[in-house]
């Protein structure tokens, strides 16, 4: 047992450290990596010979690192979204990704009432399977050399609509968490909204604002000014009840035209992986496996289902595109994969009340079953293809 | 030709370029300076990646592809182009003899062998001026000659 934060912290990232050089090593994304550790060394850890393997308990060091990783993940997400890319193909854009949005975020709710959680319950689950994950995907598009084609439009021009939506989605379940029951919650929601167009409002007008209040020549000084900046907008946005979340993400899109994004990639990037390695390790840590077997039952029709639903989804996405059926098929299965954004819901559900603590052990096996079963199927995409009769270079269309 | 550039986003951006036949080379420049170089044979086939290169490597390679690149060169092959002349620089003073001369006048050309082939006055270039220009005190000479006729004339100023 750790006796002094120091030590705690060492131990943290050390064995976040292994977890993350293991999934390099096998090609996986680091993500499931990181839970996974969290669970095997944290409060749940099974015990071995009488003997308890928890190396770490939830302290203070992980929970700021973790609230911060929180703020970067989605500060970056604001940083690399791109307005011009939303405005480029409006129509295919908007085509892929509302039947993406429609389909998915119907499927989660359903599935929510079909299994007897709450409406409110079944809002979370609905965020929690529909958002594809940025990071992942991303990561893999790069290593299977699929950047280079045309599917790569499609994906991340789903994402991108993802990320506006998921912004929007968080600030009103953040307003539902202060304001539990649905009717109570109308109030807080509206005063969110007013900050929320107070921030977007400095993510259009202010872009120059930020801009010139980020811009020193010191590498050094750059990195404390971002980072202080944007957690002092974003603890000033939980003061007064607004999603933290959701502030770091209009913080980051101010400055995402601007000519700091190459700078914000070298220099602070580290920072947020930082903060988002212990974020993923901190859920880990909250996390019983013995729950996330006791959800067994609603986890394999979770999978089953939304699985499916982001393959038909993504597949008419890739169609919208005008992709051919082979190209079609790989985003689909690109878009399979869940990470970041269901893990940030997932925190959010745990901080609610009313919302089940289920809701968010489902969150956790969810991303754990999604993020690996996405890898794998996008690394297995040839033998699909030629599973379906799409394979080949002869795929028309 | 046409050059598709597109952001994506946490990565960098990404170019292709037609090459005719409907093939594509497709470049993608991550934000580290890093750059990806990929070739599509066809609109329907998949990019064989064909090389890796940091940002020094990158900018020699497109230098030598645009026909730009030149190596550093000794500061004496600078003279190769005019032969055995070089360009200097003089700034004429207040006691200079020249000051308040016109070129002609001085026979700048006959007595030291170099042409004077630009004035900078002020904020102000006069190019290849003629006989009648007047020196000033302050005028910036600009002369052409072998290193004998320059030495002359730096005797003159």
């Amino acid at each position: 047992m750790a006796t002094s934060l120091l030590l705690e912290a060492g131990i943290a990232l050390t064995v976040l450290a292994a977890a993350g050089a293991l999934a390099w090593r096998f090609g996986q994304s680091v993500i499931p990596a990181y839970l996974l550790v969290g669970i095997a060394v944290g409060p749940y850890a099974p015990s071995v010979g009488g003997v308890s393997l928890t190396l770490v308990e939830p302290s203070e060091f992980i929970e700021l690192f973790a609230e911060l990783g929180v703020v970067f993940l989605l500060f970056f997400i604001g940083v690399e979204f791109s307005v011009a890319k939303l405005l480029a193909e409006p129509r295919r854009i908007v085509a892929a990704g509302g039947v993406d949005l429609v389909v998915n975020v119907a499927l989660g709710f359903g599935l929510g009432l079909a299994f007897g959680f709450s409406p409110l319950e079944s809002v979370f689950l609905a965020a929690i399977v529909y958002p594809s994950s940025s990071a992942v995907i991303t990561k893999s598009l790069i290593d299977l050399g699929w950047i280079a084609d045309p599917e790569s439009e499609g994906v991340l021009g789903v994402l991108v609509v993802e990320d506006v939506v998921m912004a929007i989605y968080l600030a009103i379940l953040a307003a539902l968490a202060i304001g539990g029951p649905l009717a109570d919650a109308l109030l807080p929601l509206g005063e969110s909204l007013l900050f929320l167009l107070l921030f977007a409002l400095l993510a259009t007008v202010g872009s120059g604002l930020v801009e010139r209040a980020f811009d020193t020549r010191s590498n050094e000084l750059f990195l404390l000014r971002v980072v202080g900046l944007t957690a002092l907008l974003a603890g000033f946005a939980l003061t007064t009840g607004v999603s933290e979340a959701v502030a770091a993400f209009f913080v980051g899109a101010a400055i995402s035209e601007s000519d700091l994004k190459p700078r914000l990639e070298s220099v602070v990037a580290p920072a947020r992986d930082l903060f988002a390695a212990v974020f993923f390790f901190a859920i880990g840590l909250g996390t019983d496996p013995t729950a996330v077997a006791g959800v067994a039952g609603l986890l394999a029709v979770g999978v089953v289902v939304t699985g499916a639903g982001k393959l038909a989804t993504g597949y008419a996405g890739g169609r919208a595109y005008e992709l051919n059926q082979r190209r079609s098929l790989r985003m689909a299965l690109a878009l399979v994969t869940r990470g970041e954004f269901s893990l940030v819901v997932a925190a959010l559900a745990a901080a609610t009340a009313g919302v089940s603590g289920v809701v968010s052990t489902f969150a956790v096996g969810y991303v754990l079953v999604m993020s690996i079963l996405g890898t794998v199927l996008m690394g297995a995409s040839g033998r699909i293809e030629g599973l379906v009769g799409v394979g080949g270079r002869e795929g028309s269309g | 030709m046409t050059v598709y550039e597109t952001d994506i986003p946490g990565v960098g951006r990404k170019f292709e370029l037609e090459t005719g036949g409907g093939s594509r080379i497709v470049v993608l420049l991550h934000h580290d300076g890093r750059r990806e170089v990929f070739r599509r044979p066809s609109p329907d086939a998949d990019s064989e990646k064909l090389f890796d290169l940091d940002a020094r490597n990158a900018r020699q390679l497109g230098s030598i592809l645009t026909g730009t690149n030149f190596e550093t060169v000794d500061v004496a092959e600078l003279e190769v182009p005019l032969g055995e002349a070089i360009i200097e620089w003089w700034e004429v003073g207040e006691d200079s003899t020249l000051a308040g001369e016109s070129l002609g006048d001085a026979h700048v050309r006959r007595e030291t062998g170099v042409s004077v082939i630009a004035v900078q006055r002020g904020e102000m270039t006069i190019p290849n001026p003629d006989s009648t220009y007047r020196i000033q005190p302050g005028d910036v000479l600009v002369t052409m000659g072998t290193r004998e006729q320059q030495a002359a004339f730096e005797a003159m100023v």
